[in-house]
């Protein structure tokens, strides 16, 4: 009885470790969410085609929320490019959304920091609104399932390694994560 | 609960005041690390950035505001305030305890309300009120250790200098102590700085 009270114990322990140390690699500003459902986010891109956040449920994304008039946004989005290009044929997929700024505003700003980007419009700022980012820029991670599970406070490095890693990393099982 | 007050007071005028503080921290006007009066300790950063009619118009004039709005926003006081969290703890900014004063009378910031009645009025699209509203202060934040927030409180533009005294609840619960922060005597400028 005692050991299986140890045994139990120990265990117990080793499980509040190994989460304690899950939550300590978090790369600086990312915060754990609650898992809320993700709210609608349908928009259209800059050349006018259609996105549905639900429709692309299956693996993780990236929702960056983004205004060229921002400061940290200004400075954030090369990095995010950077980003995208190393991340590679990885399936996180980088959903940017830019809130409530015209085309030839977003084409501008873009086509000069950063021109690989397609960018969706949310040309009143409803969906923004709808999703109630603590500031702009704004960064969510959902999961496969369409539940909010990280975000990021502020702009951030993205292209830094301890970001890349923890980018690549999301959906792959703990035991494989080693 | 035991509360730690911690006061630091800001002047724009600083170097005289700032002798009779031995808790003060901010600079007199050399190597001004900031844009404007400031506030730093090993738990926050505040710095208050006040803007002139003609700066802030041309803001919003860049964002396609129609004129109706730009006349409207160039009788206000903007103020930047930026606020970085530097601890390892939740600090919380309420707006509604801070106290704004001017010429010792009680000043109140034009929130969301009074800009919804006057966007209302001049029927102002609702991509410019989006945007307007990611320009200004949320009224409260937890901001998470290491986390900034920086965006404008907007003032009455008749006042020409104002103060504004700040409390900070600290710790995920609000138990963890209280921060002050004590700006004095801050220009609502009248006119662009000259270059």
């Amino acid at each position: 009885m005692k050991t299986t009270f140890i045994v139990s114990l120990s265990l117990c322990l080793l499980a509040m470790t190994a989460a304690m140390a899950v939550a300590e690699s978090l790369p600086a500003g990312i915060m754990r969410s609650n898992g809320i459902p993700a709210p609608a986010l349908q928009l259209d891109n800059l050349d006018g085609e259609a996105y549905d956040l639900e429709a692309s449920q299956g693996h993780w994304r990236f929702v960056h929320f983004w205004a060229s008039w921002c400061g940290p946004c200004r400075k954030e989005m090369p990095g995010i490019e950077r980003m995208v290009s190393a991340l590679g044929d990885s399936p996180l997929e980088i959903v940017l959304v830019n809130t409530a700024e015209t085309e030839d505003e977003v084409f501008t700003f873009l086509g000069i920091v950063a021109p690989d980007l397609l960018p969706l419009m949310d040309t009143d700022g409803q969906v923004t609104e709808a999703w109630q980012p603590r500031g702009l820029p704004a960064t969510y991670l959902v999961d496969p399932s369409g539940h909010i599970q990280y975000q990021a406070l502020g702009g951030r490095e993205w292209e830094k390694p301890a970001y890349l890693e923890f980018l690549r990393g999301l959906g792959i099982p703990e035991s494989q994560s080693d | 609960m035991r509360i730690r007050m911690q006061y630091l007071i800001a002047v724009q005028s600083w170097c005289g005041a700032l002798l009779g503080t031995l808790l003060a921290t901010s600079a007199c006007g050399i190597d001004q690390p900031y844009p404007g009066p400031y506030v730093e300790n090993e738990d926050m950063l505040m710095v208050l950035m006040p803007h002139s009619p003609e700066q802030i118009a041309a803001f919003y004039e860049a964002r396609g505001f129609p004129k109706a709005a730009l006349d409207l926003i160039s009788k206000a006081c903007f103020v930047t305030v930026h606020i970085e969290n530097k601890s390892q703890r939740v600090i919380w900014m309420e707006t509604a305890t801070w106290h704004l004063s001017s010429d010792k009378q009680p000043l109140q910031r034009l929130g969301k309300d009074h800009w919804d009645t006057r966007w209302n009025k001049i029927d102002l699209p609702q991509a410019n009120r989006a945007t307007f509203g990611w320009t200004q202060l949320p009224v409260q934040r937890d901001l998470q250790p290491e986390e900034p927030v920086g965006r404008n409180i907007v003032l009455d533009g008749t006042i020409r200098k104002f103060n504004l005294e700040a409390r900070f609840l600290t710790g995920r619960d609000k138990r963890g102590g209280m921060l002050e922060v004590r700006f004095q005597d801050i220009d609502c400028p009248k006119e662009a700085p000259r270059q």
